[in-house]
C-alpha cells in the first residue's frame, strides 16, 4: 500500500469500490505479516496495486459466501486451512494453476484434496502451553502430555476453545480422533473437560489468557505461544507426548475475482521460497511450506514434534464435522457450568 | 407548492435523459461516465440498448409533467399525478429486481427474453435520482389531494424516511431472517417453531440450578439488569448535575463520556488487568487480606460489570436533557402544597421524568442485548445471544439459518422490551416547557437521596477514572501487565510522521483518516434522520404510526453481525451495489446509529409542549420552519446527544463494520481488532488513546458549536440546606 | 396560494355543515356558523362541547371530515394553518422560551420574510399597542403571567390577521387582572376592528366581551344570540342555567297563545312569555331577582329562609318551597329576612319565562 499524503486522506471518502486494475487481497494472518507480504509483492510488481484488509478466517469465509456470484475479493492469503477447504468445497474458489512443485507433502495434500483450488503456505502444530509463574505459584507440575491434562492438579487451570465457534478447538478434536479412537478420545476431553475453567469463543483467546496468567494451561497453536512468549510473557509451549495434530495455512483465489492475473502472481509469490524464508522478520514462526525455505531457530521443529498424519480430507468434511461437534456438545460441552 | 412537484419532475425528467442510470464502473464523480462513449442515460439505454423496461419510468415523469399543464383544477391533478407517481416507482423498482445480471433475482418468471436474461448492472445515479424524484413528486402531491394530509414537508420527510428504513433495514435484514424459516430451499413456519422454541434457545436450567441457561434467557436477564442498573446510575449523574452544587461537575461529565467513546475490548481488557485472576485489584486483596484469587470476572458478572461501565453514559446522555427540562414551577408548586423535598422528587419530578426513565432503559436494554465485545471478552462460558450469533455466522460450523433463528429470539425481546416501554408510558402527557415561561429554581434533592446519588455515581467516576490511567499507562508501556518500562514505540508504529519527507509512516493513519471522515459524514446525517423520525412520531399522525416507529428501531436491535452480513447480501449485487465502497460505512452507521437520535428526540420533544408548534403554524410558519425556528432550538441537549453519539458509534462500532470495510476503506476498530487478535495490545491501546482524545476533542467542538439552550435567564438550583 | 380576498367577505368566517371525527366519536355534528366580520364572536360552553375543536377547525390545526369552511369569502377547508390568515392566542400562551419578547412578537413576521428591521419596529409597534413599549429585550420568563398574555395578543395581531382566535385566553389570569385584560382585549379588537373568535366557558366573560355568543353543548350549537338574547330569551332549559344563575322549576303550561302562556304553579297561575310552548309539563325560568320576598301574609308561593347573605349592594337568598329550593337576590333593605323567616314569593312575570321541559 503506497503511503498516503496528507491532501490525499481528505480524498479518502469517495464513492469508488473496486477498480481493475487493482488487487483485492483478505489476509487472515498477522497484520504485520501482511503489510510485510503487501510491500515486498508490490516491489515485486510495480504495475499491480495491492489492496489489503486483515479479516479473520470466519469473517473471509461468511463475506465470501455472502459475495458469491460477484465477489469484490480476488485472493484469500493465509488463515487457517479448513475454511479454505470450505470454500472450496463450496466452489467459491477456483484453481490458481500455480505449480506446487518443491512444496513440502502437507502442503501439496491440501492441493490434492481441494481439486487445486487452495494450496498451503505454512503450517502450525497444535501445541499445549502453560504459564509458567503461575504453576509455579500454586506448585504445579508443567504438564507435558495430553493425558496429563485429565489429571486432578490442573483443576480449574486449563482454558481451551469451544469447537464449534474455534477452527483451533476442532482441530484439537480431530487430533484427539485420530490418536485415540473416537471413543477413546471423548472419554479424554470430558475428563479433561473435569479442569476446564472455560470454553472461549476464540481460538486464539486461551493462549492470550495463559499468557497474562489468567489461566494456567492453555490448548492452541504453538507459533501463536512462541510469538506471546517472545513478547516477554513467562508462556512455555508443550509438544504433548502422545504426538499432536496441525493446521495448515492455505490460500486461494475467489470464484470470479475481477483479477485472476494478478492474484495468480499473488500466489506464485506466497509459494516462493524468498518470501516464505522472510515471515520471522515480522515475528512469525510457523513452519513454511517451500521446502527450500530456510526455517527460523525459533520455529517449532516439525522433525522433533511427533506429528499425526492429519487427515484433512476426512476430518474436513462438513459430515464428519457435524456428527463429532454434535457428539461434543452431548458428551463434553454440555457439562460445561 | 405545484411549482415544487414540477421541479421535482424536471429534475427527474432531466436526470432520465442525461444521467447515467447504471453504475459506472469508475464512479459517478469521476467523470469517466461522460467521454467513454458508450450509452448510458435512462434514455440511452432504451433507444439504443433496447431496455424496454425502463420506459414506464421515462414516461412517468412525462405524463405528469404533462399534467402539471393541462389540469387546473388543485386537487385533481395532485391526484392524478400521485397516482402516476406511484405506478412510475413500482415499475422502476420492479424493474430493478427482476432484471439484475447477477445474484438473487426476484420473481423469476415474470419476463422472458433474451436482453431480459442478460440482465442489466447495478443502479446508478440517474437511477437514484429518478426515484427521489418520484418519491418526493408522490409525496408533495400526496399533501395536495385534499383532505388536508399535513404539509409537503411533513408527507415527504414521513416518505423518505419509510423509504430509507425499507431499502436499508428491512430489504437487508429480510435476506437474513427469512432463513429462520428456511427448509431445503424453501420456506416453512413448522420448521420454525421447534428451531425457535427449543430449549437450546430458552432453557431454564440454570434458575432450578442445574446447569446453565439458553443463551436467549442470559441476554434476558443481563438486558433487564444493564437496562436497569444503567438507567438509575445516569439518573443518579443527572440528578448530581442539575439537582445538587457539586463542585467538580466538569470532570465528571467528561467521566460520563469517556466509556462512550472507547474502542471495544479496551474496556474489557482493562478490567481484566485490575480484577482478572492476576489483575491488580486482585493482586492486592489476595495479599492483604489473603482472599483466594478468582476467575469472577469471566461470566455473567464480569459481563455485567463491563456493561454498567460502557452503557451508563448513554443513559446518562438521554436523561440529562429530560431532568434539566422538568420545570421548576411545578417543582415549587409541590413544595408549596408543603411536600418535602422527598416528595417532591418521588411524586412530582419522577413521574415527570418518566419518558426519559424508559427512554434510557430501552436503550440499555437494548445496547446490552446486542453488545457483542464485552461477552466475548469477559463471558467466559456464559453465552448470550449476540455472540452465538457472531459465532453461527463466522464460526466453525457457519449456520445461517441458525443465526437466523437466533437473531429472531433476539427480536423478540427488543420487541417485547418495546411494547413493555409503550405501555409503561401510556398516553399521559409529559410536556413541561409549555410556553407558559416560568422563571422558578430546581428543587434541590433531599439529604438522602443526594446521599444515594454520590454513593452510587462517585464509586463509578472513581473507577472510570482508573481504568482510563490504566489504558493511558498501558499505550506508554513495552508489554501491558508485564513489562512496564516506558516506551513511546507504539504510538510511533502507529501514527509516526516523518517530518523530512513530510510523510504519514504509521501505519493506522489510514485507517485513522477514512474512521474520521466516515464519521464526520455519517453524524450529522444519523442526527437528522433520527430528530426527524422523532419529530413525525411525537407530533404527527398518520396510518401505522406504531410500526413505523419499530421499524425504526429494528437496525440497532439487530446485532452487528447480521446487519453486516445482511448488507453483503443485499447489496453486493444489482439494483444496488454498494459493497467496498464508503457509501455502505457510512449507510450502515446512519440506519444503526438513527434510533438514539429517534429515542433522545421523543424524550426531548414530548417536553415540548404541542402548543409551541401551533403557535408558530398559526403564525404563518410551516413545519419547516417550525422545526428549524422553535424546535431545535429547544432541543439543544437532545441534537447534541444524537450528533455525540452517531459520531462516536461510527468510530468505535465494529462489528457490523468487520465485513464492510475494504482495503480501500478500512476502519480504526477493524485495525484495532485485528491487532488484539494478535495480541499486539501496545499498539491497539495507544490507537484507542489516540481515538479518544480525538473524540473528546470533537464533543468539545460540538457543544461550544451548538451551546446549550436558553429557557431561563439562569438555571438555578436552591442551595442544598 | 392564491387567497385572492374578497373585501366584501374580508375577516368572514363561515361553516357550512361542518362535521368532525375522531375515529369513532363525533366532536362537531354538522355545524353551520356565519361570524361577522369585525365582531366578536364567542364560543361558550361546558368542557368537551366542541368548543375548542371549532375553534382549532378555524385555525386550521384540525381539518374537518366534512363540511367547508370559508374565510373572507374563499374555501379554506383543506389548507393547513400555515396558509390561513388567522391568528391564535393559546390558552398556555405558547411564547417560544428561547425568544426574546420581541422576537416572539416578530416571529410571524420573520416567517413571511418581512425584513428584520421592519419586523422589529413592528413588534414594538404592537408591543406599544399591548402596553409593553420597552419590554421587547426579555425573556419571556422575565414577564408576570399578564404580561406573557399581552405578549402572545401582540404577537397575533401584528399579523394584521383576518380572524384573532383566542383560546381561553384569561384562564391562567387572577380574578381582577381577568377583568381588566378582557376589557382591553375588547377594546383592542373594536378599535382594530378585528374579526375575533374568543373560546370561554366562563359565561360572565363571554357576556362582557362578545358581541354575538354561540352556547354549544354535546357537539352543537345550543343556541346563539346577542348576550341580552341569550339571558332574556334562553331557548332551553340548559341555556337557561348556563347562562347566568336561573331557578329551573317544573310547571305546567295550562294555555298558550300570542307568546303569552299561563302556568300553574303551586296553586297560582302566572302569565309568561313562553315563543312557540304548547300546552303540557314546561320548566319555569325564575331569574334570581325576578323573585320578590314579601311578608308571609301576602298570596304566592310560601317558603322558609334556608339561608341569607348579605352582600353589601344586595341580599342572597335560598329559600325553601313546595317546588324545590329556590335561589333569589334582592336590593337591600331595612326589613331584610333572615335565616329561618317564613316568606310569601312575588314571582315579576315580565322577567320569567317558560322553556321545555
Amino acid at each position: 500500500m503506497k503511503k498516503i499524503s496528507a491532501i490525499s486522506a481528505l480524498a479518502l471518502v469517495s464513492a469508488t469500490g473496486a477498480f481493475a486494475d487493482d488487487l483485492n487481497v483478505v489476509c487472515s494472518t498477522e497484520q504485520a505479516w501482511c503489510d510485510m507480504m503487501v510491500s515486498a509483492f508490490e516491489e515485486k510488481h510495480p504495475d499491480i496495486d495491492v489492496q489489503m484488509v486483515r479479516k479473520s478466517t470466519g469473517e473471509t469465509l461468511a463475506q465470501v459466501r455472502a459475495e458469491a456470484g460477484n465477489p469484490k475479493i480476488d485472493v484469500w492469503w493465509g488463515g487457517t486451512g479448513d475454511p479454505h477447504l470450505v470454500a472450496a468445497e463450496e466452489g467459491l474458489s477456483q484453481p490458481s494453476g500455480v505449480s506446487t512443485d518443491g512444496l513440502l507433502d502437507w502442503a501439496k495434500n491440501m492441493s490434492d484434496i481441494s481439486d487445486k483450488k487452495t494450496v498451503g503456505i505454512y503450517a502450525g502444530a497444535l501445541a499445549i502451553a502453560y504459564n509458567a509463574d503461575v504453576l509455579e505459584e500454586k506448585n504445579i507440575a508443567p504438564p507435558a502430555c495430553w493425558s496429563d491434562l485429565e489429571d486432578e492438579r490442573f483443576k480449574g487451570e486449563i482454558q481451551v476453545a469451544n469447537p464449534n465457534s474455534s477452527g483451533t478447538a476442532y482441530t484439537e478434536l480431530a487430533t484427539f480422533v485420530q490418536l485415540f479412537g473416537e471413543d477413546e478420545a471423548f472419554v479424554k476431553l470430558a475428563s479433561i473437560g473435569e479442569n476446564v475453567n472455560s470454553y472461549t469463543k476464540s481460538g486464539s483467546a486461551p493462549s492470550k489468557a495463559a499468557a497474562r496468567g489468567e489461566t494456567g494451561v492453555s490448548i492452541g497453536f504453538m507459533h501463536d505461544m512462541v510469538k506471546l512468549a517472545t513478547q516477554g510473557f513467562p508462556l512455555i509451549p508443550v509438544a504433548p507426548c502422545e504426538g499432536t495434530g496441525y493446521e495448515v495455512g492455505a490460500v486461494s483465489i475467489i470464484n470470479g475475482a475481477r483479477n485472476f492475473d494478478g492474484a495468480k502472481k499473488w500466489v506464485e509469490f506466497a509459494l516462493s521460497a524468498d518470501i516464505q524464508s522472510r515471515s520471522p522478520e515480522v515475528g512469525v514462526f510457523a513452519v513454511p511450506s517451500n521446502a527450500s525455505a530456510k526455517v527460523a531457530p525459533q520455529s517449532p521443529d516439525l522433525e522433533t514434534i511427533k506429528l499425526i498424519d492429519y487427515d484433512f480430507a476426512t476430518y474436513g468434511s462438513s459430515a464428519t464435522r457435524g456428527r463429532l461437534l454434535e457428539r461434543w456438545d452431548a458428551e463434553v460441552g454440555s457439562k460445561a457450568n | 407548492m405545484k411549482r415544487t412537484v414540477y421541479a421535482w419532475l424536471l429534475l427527474g425528467l432531466m436526470s432520465f435523459v442525461f444521467l447515467p442510470w447504471h453504475m459506472t464502473r469508475d464512479g459517478f464523480t469521476s467523470f469517466q461516465w461522460l467521454n467513454d462513449g458508450s450509452p448510458s442515460s435512462g434514455l440511452f439505454m432504451v433507444l439504443e440498448a433496447s431496455n424496454w423496461w425502463l420506459i414506464p419510468t421515462g414516461l412517468a415523469f412525462v405524463a405528469s409533467l404533462l399534467v402539471q399543464f393541462f389540469v387546473a383544477a388543485p386537487v385533481a391533478r395532485a391526484k392524478i399525478t400521485l397516482a402516476i407517481a406511484v405506478m412510475g416507482l413500482f415499475a422502476t423498482v420492479l424493474q430493478g429486481l427482476v432484471i439484475v445480471v447477477n445474484g438473487p433475482r426476484a420473481f423469476t418468471g415474470l419476463l422472458s427474453g433474451e436482453i431480459v436474461q442478460a440482465g442489466q448492472q447495478s443502479m446508478g445515479i440517474g437511477a437514484a435520482v429518478c426515484l427521489i424524484s418520484l418519491l418526493f413528486a408522490f409525496s408533495v402531491s400526496l399533501s395536495q389531494s385534499g383532505k388536508g394530509q399535513g404539509d409537503a414537508f411533513v408527507t415527504s420527510t414521513i416518505a423518505l424516511i419509510i423509504s430509507l428504513v425499507a431499502v436499508f433495514v428491512f430489504f437487508p435484514v429480510m435476506h437474513i431472517l427469512i432463513r429462520a424459516f428456511e427448509v431445503d430451499g424453501s420456506l416453512s413456519l413448522i420448521g420454525f417453531f421447534p428451531r425457535f422454541f427449543s430449549s437450546e434457545i430458552w432453557g431454564l436450567n440454570c434458575l432450578i440450578g442445574a446447569g446453565s441457561c439458553g443463551p436467549a434467557i442470559n441476554s434476558l436477564i443481563l438486558a433487564t439488569m444493564t437496562g436497569a442498573g444503567t438507567t438509575a446510575l445516569g439518573l443518579s449523574f443527572a440528578l448530581i448535575f442539575t439537582r445538587t452544587d457539586f463542585k467538580a461537575k466538569k470532570l465528571l461529565r467528561i467521566l460520563t463520556v469517556l466509556p462512550i467513546i472507547t474502542p471495544p475490548f479496551v474496556i474489557g481488557l482493562a478490567l481484566i488487568l485490575l480484577f482478572g485472576r492476576t489483575g491488580a485489584v486482585t493482586e492486592f486483596f489476595a495479599e492483604m487480606f489473603g482472599m483466594e484469587k478468582t476467575r469472577w470476572l469471566y461470566g455473567f458478572w464480569g459481563v455485567y460489570f463491563a456493561q454498567m461501565l460502557s452503557f451508563t453514559p448513554i443513559a446518562f446522555l438521554v436523561l440529562i436533557g429530560v431532568v434539566q427540562g422538568v420545570s421548576p414551577s411545578v417543582e415549587e408548586a409541590s413544595q408549596t402544597l408543603d411536600a418535602d423535598r422527598w416528595q417532591t422528587f418521588r411524586y412530582v419530578s419522577l413521574p415527570l421524568m418518566r419518558p426519559g426513565i424508559a427512554n434510557a432503559f430501552l436503550l440499555g436494554f437494548i445496547e446490552s442485548i446486542a453488545d457483542f465485545g464485552n461477552p466475548l471478552v469477559l463471558g467466559g462460558n456464559f453465552s448470550v445471544l449476540s455472540t452465538d450469533i457472531f459465532f453461527a455466522i463466522v464460526g466453525a460450523v457457519a449456520s445461517p439459518t441458525k443465526a437466523a433463528v437466533l437473531a429472531v429470539a433476539l427480536l423478540t425481546l427488543t420487541l417485547s422490551a418495546f411494547m413493555l416501554q409503550r405501555m409503561w408510558l401510556g398516553k399521559k402527557s409529559y410536556a413541561t416547557i409549555t410556553g407558559k415561561a416560568d422563571s422558578g429554581q430546581n428543587a434541590g434533592l433531599n439529604p438522602v437521596l443526594r446521599f444515594i446519588c454520590y454513593a452510587t455515581a462517585l464509586p463509578w467516576a472513581a473507577l472510570t477514572l482508573v481504568v482510563y490511567s490504566m489504558i493511558i499507562f498501558g499505550s506508554f508501556v513495552k508489554l501491558w501487565g508485564y513489562n512496564h518500562s516506558f516506551t513511546l514505540d507504539h504510538y510511533i508504529r502507529a501514527f509516526g510522521f516523518d517530518f523530512s519527507r513530510w510523510r504519514f509512516t504509521g501505519v493506522a493513519w489510514d485507517s485513522y483518516f477514512t474512521t474520521l471522515s466516515i464519521a464526520t459524514i455519517a453524524a450529522p446525517l444519523t442526527a437528522i434522520i433520527g430528530l426527524a423520525t422523532a419529530y413525525l412520531l411525537v407530533r404527527q399522525k398518520f396510518w401505522g404510526k406504531e410500526a413505523f416507529e419499530f421499524s425504526t428501531m429494528l437496525s440497532f436491535a439487530v446485532p452487528g453481525t447480521v446487519i453486516g452480513v445482511s448488507y453483503i447480501m443485499a447489496f453486493n449485487f444489482a439494483p444496488i451495489e454498494l459493497t467496498g465502497t464508503s457509501i455502505i460505512l457510512i449507510i450502515v452507521f446512519v440506519f444503526r446509529n438513527m434510533p438514539v437520535g429517534v429515542r433522545g428526540g421523543i424524550a426531548a420533544m414530548s417536553q415540548l409542549d404541542k402548543s409551541l408548534d401551533e403557535a408558530s403554524i398559526t403564525l404563518g410558519a410551516n413545519s419547516f420552519t417550525t422545526v428549524r425556528r422553535v424546535i431545535l432550538p429547544l432541543m439543544g441537549p437532545a441534537i447534541m446527544a444524537a450528533l455525540t453519539y452517531s459520531f462516536v458509534r461510527a468510530i468505535t462500532a465494529v462489528s457490523a463494520v468487520i465485513f464492510l470495510v475494504s482495503a480501500r476503506h478500512n476502519m480504526a476498530t477493524s485495525f484495532i481488532v485485528g491487532r488484539v487478535e494478535n495480541g499486539e495490545f501496545g499498539i491497539a491501546i495507544a490507537y484507542s488513546a489516540v481515538l479518544i482524545i480525538t473524540m473528546l476533542t470533537a464533543i468539545l467542538i460540538l457543544q461550544g458549536l451548538i451551546g446549550v439552550r436558553r429557557l431561563r435567564r439562569t438555571d438555578r438550583v436552591q442551595p442544598s440546606a | 396560494m392564491n387567497n385572492s380576498i374578497n373585501s366584501n367577505h374580508h375577516g368572514e368566517v363561515r361553516f357550512e355543515n361542518v362535521i368532525k371525527r375522531y375515529g369513532n366519536v363525533t366532536a362537531l355534528k354538522g355545524l353551520d356558523i356565519v361570524i361577522e366580520p369585525g365582531k366578536l364572536v364567542t364560543l361558550l360552553g361546558p368542557s368537551g362541547c366542541g368548543k375548542t375543536t371549532t375553534l382549532r377547525l378555524i385555525a386550521g390545526l384540525e381539518m374537518a371530515s366534512e363540511g367547508n369552511i370559508f374565510i373572507g369569502g374563499e374555501n379554506v377547508t383543506h389548507l393547513t394553518a400555515t396558509y390561513r390568515r388567522v391568528s391564535m392566542v393559546f390558552q398556555s400562551y405558547a411564547l417560544f422560551p428561547h425568544m426574546t419578547v420581541r422576537q416572539n412578537v416578530a416571529y410571524g413576521l420573520t416567517v413571511k420574510s418581512v425584513p428584520k428591521n421592519e419586523a422589529y419596529q413592528k413588534a414594538d409597534e404592537g408591543l406599544e399597542l399591548v402596553g409593553l413599549a420597552g419590554f421587547g429585550d426579555r425573556l419571556p420568563s422575565e414577564l408576570s403571567g399578564g404580561q406573557q398574555q399581552r405578549v402572545a395578543v401582540a404577537r397575533a395581531i401584528v399579523l394584521e390577521p383576518e380572524v384573532l382566535l383566542l383560546d381561553e385566553p384569561l384562564s391562567n389570569l387572577d380574578a381582577k387582572l381577568r377583568r381588566h385584560v378582557r376589557e382591553e382585549i375588547r377594546q383592542l379588537q373594536q378599535r382594530l376592528g378585528l374579526t375575533a373568535v374568543y373560546v370561554t366557558h366562563d359565561q360572565e366573560e363571554a357576556m362582557a366581551v362578545s358581541d354575538r355568543i354561540i352556547v354549544m353543548n354535546n357537539a352543537e350549537i345550543a343556541q346563539e344570540g346577542s348576550p341580552a338574547d341569550l339571558y332574556e330569551r334562553p331557548a332551553s332549559s340548559f341555556i337557561a342555567d348556563f347562562i347566568g344563575d336561573a331557578n329551573l322549576v317544573n310547571c305546567e303550561v295550562l294555555s298558550a297563545e300570542n307568546n303569552k302562556g299561563e302556568v300553574m304553579l303551586a296553586g297560582t297561575k302566572y302569565a309568561v312569555a313562553s315563543d312557540g310552548m304548547t300546552k303540557g309539563d314546561a320548566k319555569l325560568v325564575l331569574r334570581p331577582h325576578a323573585l320578590e320576598l314579601l311578608s308571609p301574609d301576602h298570596a304566592g308561593l310560601k317558603g322558609e329562609v334556608s339561608y341569607a347573605a348579605y352582600l353589601g349592594r344586595e341580599m342572597q337568598y335560598t329559600i325553601d318551597t313546595e317546588v324545590g329550593q329556590l335561589f333569589a337576590i334582592a336590593p337591600v333593605r331595612a326589613n331584610s329576612f333572615a335565616k329561618g323567616d317564613t316568606v310569601s314569593l312575588g314571582i315579576n312575570e315580565n322577567l320569567a319565562r317558560i322553556v321545555k321541559a
